[in-house]
């Protein structure tokens, strides 16, 4: 997508938790074409060198968005040197396979810190006055496994599906300023999370995993024009809401 | 806690866009609604160990009064 297909992003400040990998780059490199401001949220920038980093309409944030408690601040100082914000992709996010019998409860909170607590966070120091605009847009990637199950995910599912409860609820908060706050759960795209993934079993059940998208595996590309529309003004009735886009892995 | 300190950070909670006095009615606040009654709620609940009911919300009028339920003896002056 090289043309401007939404003038309303024009000059809007949009934060990017996991800015330099997958869905988060993606969108960062869709929003930088839009007109956008882009500040982006990762853990190390090696990856967005010869792309983001390029772009003066990219500002690079390294933190680690499981230190809850630094990012009360990283905020702050990010809105009294560039202005206040007008929306929010939270990217950043884990997968992991881990069976049930193993999954002790330290395991299963280091997972929720990156994939529901650091959104919540974020979410919060967003919603004050002098961090954000009215009619700002927030998006949650969950995934369609928020309301799917698969063995070894519980972790994983569940999170997604957490992410979704703080949608309903945010969404009603934060209406009273028109912020809108949405979620978009992709099937499986093709990104490094899930190549880590990939390695790490057989082929035949790659093969079944790609096989349970009708209209083939998800690429990083198919995903990006959704959160576009959702951070534009074109959605601006939209809120509260969970969008699959999955190639049709979940209606089966 | 001072009772001007107390006034101040909570109308940091409630992101208040006019300056208030103790004599400020709560209820008159633009930003006055069901959610700052929420914020207000668990703002108290946090600094004082009070929990304010439905009766209370109903009842108070002034920060001043908002005081007296929450307790005098807990203020500094």
């Amino acid at each position: 997508m090289n043309e401007i297909c939404y003038p309303s992003l024009r000059g809007k400040k949009i934060l990017v938790t996991g800015a330099t990998s997958g869905i988060g780059k993606g969108i960062s490199l869709e929003l930088l074409k839009q007109g956008s401001q882009v500040i982006g949220i990762g853990r190390n920038n090696s990856n967005i060198k010869n792309d983001l980093l390029s772009n003066s309409n990219f500002i690079f944030i390294q933190l680690d968005l499981t230190k809850l408690e630094e990012i009360e601040k990283v905020l702050i100082d990010c809105v009294d040197i560039h202005g206040k914000l007008d929306g929010v992709v939270n990217c950043a996010g884990r997968q992991e396979t881990i069976p049930l019998t193993i999954y002790n409860y330290h395991k299963i909170k280091s997972l929720y810190d990156i994939n529901v607590f650091a959104g919540i966070e974020i979410l919060r120091i967003f919603s004050k006055k002098k961090i954000s605009n009215n009619n700002s847009s927030v998006i949650f990637i969950s995934s369609v496994m928020a309301e799917l199950g698969e063995p070894g995910l519980i972790g994983y599912c569940s999170s997604k599906a957490a992410i979704l409860g703080v949608v309903n609820s945010a969404s009603l908060e934060l209406a009273k300023r028109k912020i809108r706050v949405n979620a978009i759960s992709p099937g499986i795209v093709m990104t490094q999370m899930v190549e880590n993934l990939f390695i790490k079993i057989s082929q035949d059940n790659i093969d079944s995993i790609k096989d349970m998208h009708p209209l083939g595996i998800g690429q990083v590309e198919y995903i990006t024009p959704s959160l576009l529309f959702l951070l534009s003004n074109q959605s601006l009735w939209i809120t509260g809401q969970n969008i699959k886009v999955d190639g049709g892995y979940s209606v089966q | 806690m001072k009772k001007q300190d107390f006034i101040k950070e909570l109308s940091e909670e409630l992101e208040l866009e006019t300056v208030v006095t103790i004599a400020s009615s709560i209820k008159d606040l633009d930003e006055w609604d069901s959610m700052g009654a929420m914020i207000l709620i668990a703002y108290v609940s946090d600094t004082f160990d009070v929990t304010l009911d439905a009766d209370d919300i109903e009842s108070i009028t002034t920060f001043n009064s908002l005081i007296e339920r929450i307790g005098e003896e807990k203020f500094l002056e």
